[in-house]
């Protein structure tokens, strides 16, 4: 498929923007800092997927780190503001404030990891590390192959069975997992019995007497440059910000102010547009099928 | 090319190791770490699988039950937190060995979460299966493997071990709040769904374990797949 955008730019590229992204998600422990990266990422995977597909993912992301962001200040009690006490137990500000920042910083790796499975799909990722691991690769990618594939056979299965009565979806839990687990055996000799000849096939043209090749071949042309260097560029700028201290709430042992300081916000900022490339790219795209004059 | 590839890999690791261990130490944000020594746990294995010769049929093999044990959690969607994934990764161990089972398994984790989403989780639950299939397959010449009460333990152990490993994944993320009681009403509020695991194996085990591996050792005889290089007849299962 011909995609547009972040996502046709060379898979070397994109993973670098996800791997910056991870590391800077857990190097940035700043609530502010945190949550404009939340929202951005939310939005890049929106743009991505479409918004319907996040309101509808989102819930599911939220619950782990809502639960980090609730259990720190029930189980953790330092800190000298105390705001209130429950269960004779003392809720602190600063508990608090390190439980929404470790959060937050789920939250934004969850959201990464997201629209990372919409960019770097299997093969581009395979594309980038089955020089490093090519067995494993292969390996990999063959499975992935099969579940489509075993999926309509368990389907074709399941349809067959039921005329017998074995379905998962009625009678008692012991019949239906037991039932479950006949249409998998089914599945089992039917599958190995036939990529077995697919291995003699792979052998036949000759597996293993050279290197792979790849599928699909990727080039790094003009464009793909300038943004791995304008990405390495931004990211390196906020690495330095943070190892001078910059972009992180102090919580303990005193709690600094949450404002960001003119500093803070030169970190704030340099993150910022590294996070907003994709966006840009992806948003730069859709405008130009929307608004491009029709010309054929 | 070899050379430089391993030295490239080389850099990488001790980059991230070297990342991971500052982060952890002056902040303590342990999941960089985590997901370092996750990685650092499972590299032996994976190293020996590349080294090593592997024949076209292995490979299809090994690929074909990780992908029986990813889909199989599709038939068992409508009963919650039963899934028949250890119960597959622990019979391939049996019937193929450590290194079979540690892949089946792990490429099993890597390939159901494409389809149900990745997460800092799939280390951990790659690193669980691969564990389980790599135990099944060390331990399946020992007397308490080989009796029916035995085999039906281990899945039992395995299907707690599984949700006692899964919890670390959000746990490292609360460093200041680690105590007892974090722990206990963690580890408290998974219980039903470890205690359904562990006794949906122990039914799978019971039910199925003889017929799957009866399955299994007739095709490594029929194609001489996976066997030891004593030759010697494997675990278990009766030939039919």
């Amino acid at each position: 498929m011909m995609r547009g955008g972040f996502a046709s730019l060379h898979p070397s590229v994109s993973f670098a923007y996800y791997a910056g992204v991870l590391l800077l998600c857990m190097l940035l422990l700043h609530p502010v800092l945190l949550a404009v990266a939340s929202v951005l990422l939310a939005v890049l995977l929106a743009l991505l997927g479409g918004w319907r597909r996040l309101a509808r993912q989102l819930p599911g992301m939220l619950a782990v780190p809502l639960a980090v962001t609730l259990m720190n200040p029930l189980f953790s009690h330092r800190g000298r503001h105390i705001l209130f006490y429950l269960f004779d137990q003392p809720i602190t500000l600063e508990a608090i404030l390190y439980g929404a920042t470790m959060g937050l910083s789920l939250l934004a790796i969850l959201l990464a990891f997201a629209s990372y499975q919409q960019v770097v799909t299997t093969d581009r990722f395979l594309y980038l590390f089955g020089a490093a691991a090519p067995r494993l690769a292969l390996l990999t990618l063959m499975t992935v192959r099969f579940v489509p594939l075993f999926r309509r056979r368990l389907h074709e299965i399941t349809a067959v069975q039921k005329q017998k009565g074995i379905s998962v979806s009625e009678g008692v839990l012991r019949k239906r997992m037991k039932d479950g687990m006949l249409l998998l055996r089914v599945l089992l000799t039917w599958s190995l019995e036939e990529a077995l000849q697919t291995a003699d096939s792979m052998k036949a043209r000759g597996y293993g007497s050279s290197r792979r090749s790849s599928y699909t071949i990727y080039r790094m042309d003009g464009r793909d440059r300038l943004i791995l260097t304008l990405l390495a560029g931004l990211a390196a700028a906020t690495g330095i910000c943070r190892a001078m201290g910059l972009g992180v709430l102090t919580v303990y042992p005193r709690l600094e102010p949450i404002t960001l300081s003119v500093a803070d916000g030169a970190c704030l900022g340099a993150f910022t547009c590294f996070l907003i490339i994709p966006i840009i790219l992806e948003g730069g795209d859709k405008l130009a099928w929307q608004f491009s004059p029709p010309t054929m | 090319m070899g050379a430089r590839r391993t030295l490239l890999l080389t850099a990488i690791g001790v980059f991230a190791a070297g990342l991971a261990v500052s982060v952890a130490v002056t902040d303590s944000h342990y999941m960089l770490l985590s997901l370092v020594l996750a990685a650092a746990a499972m590299a032996p294995l994976f190293i020996r699988f590349e080294r090593r010769s592997v024949e076209a049929r292995e490979l299809v093999l090994l690929a074909v039950l990780a992908a029986i044990a990813a889909v199989g959690r599709v038939p068992f969607a409508p009963l919650p937190s039963v899934q028949p994934v250890t119960f597959v990764v622990i019979v391939s161990g049996c019937v193929f060995g450590a290194e079979a089972g540690f892949l089946i398994g792990s490429v099993a984790a890597l390939v159901s979460n494409l389809f149900l989403g990745q997460g800092p989780w799939t280390s951990w639950q790659m690193f669980a299966w691969g564990m389980a299939g790599a135990t099944a397959g060390w331990w399946r010449h020992t007397w308490w493997m080989n009796r029916r009460a035995g085999l039906l333990l281990f899945g039992f152990v395995w299907g707690f071990l599984f949700g006692w490993i899964l919890n670390i994944w959000y746990l490292i993320q609360l460093p200041e709040a680690w105590s007892l009681p974090l722990i206990t009403a963690a580890y408290i509020q998974s219980l039903p769904f470890d205690l359904a695991h562990a006794l949906s194996n122990v039914f799978f085990l019971a039910v199925f374990g003889r017929s799957w591996m009866s399955v299994l050792t007739r095709f490594r005889r029929k194609y001489g797949l996976l066997t030891e290089p004593g030759g010697g007849p494997g675990p278990g299962a009766p030939i039919r």
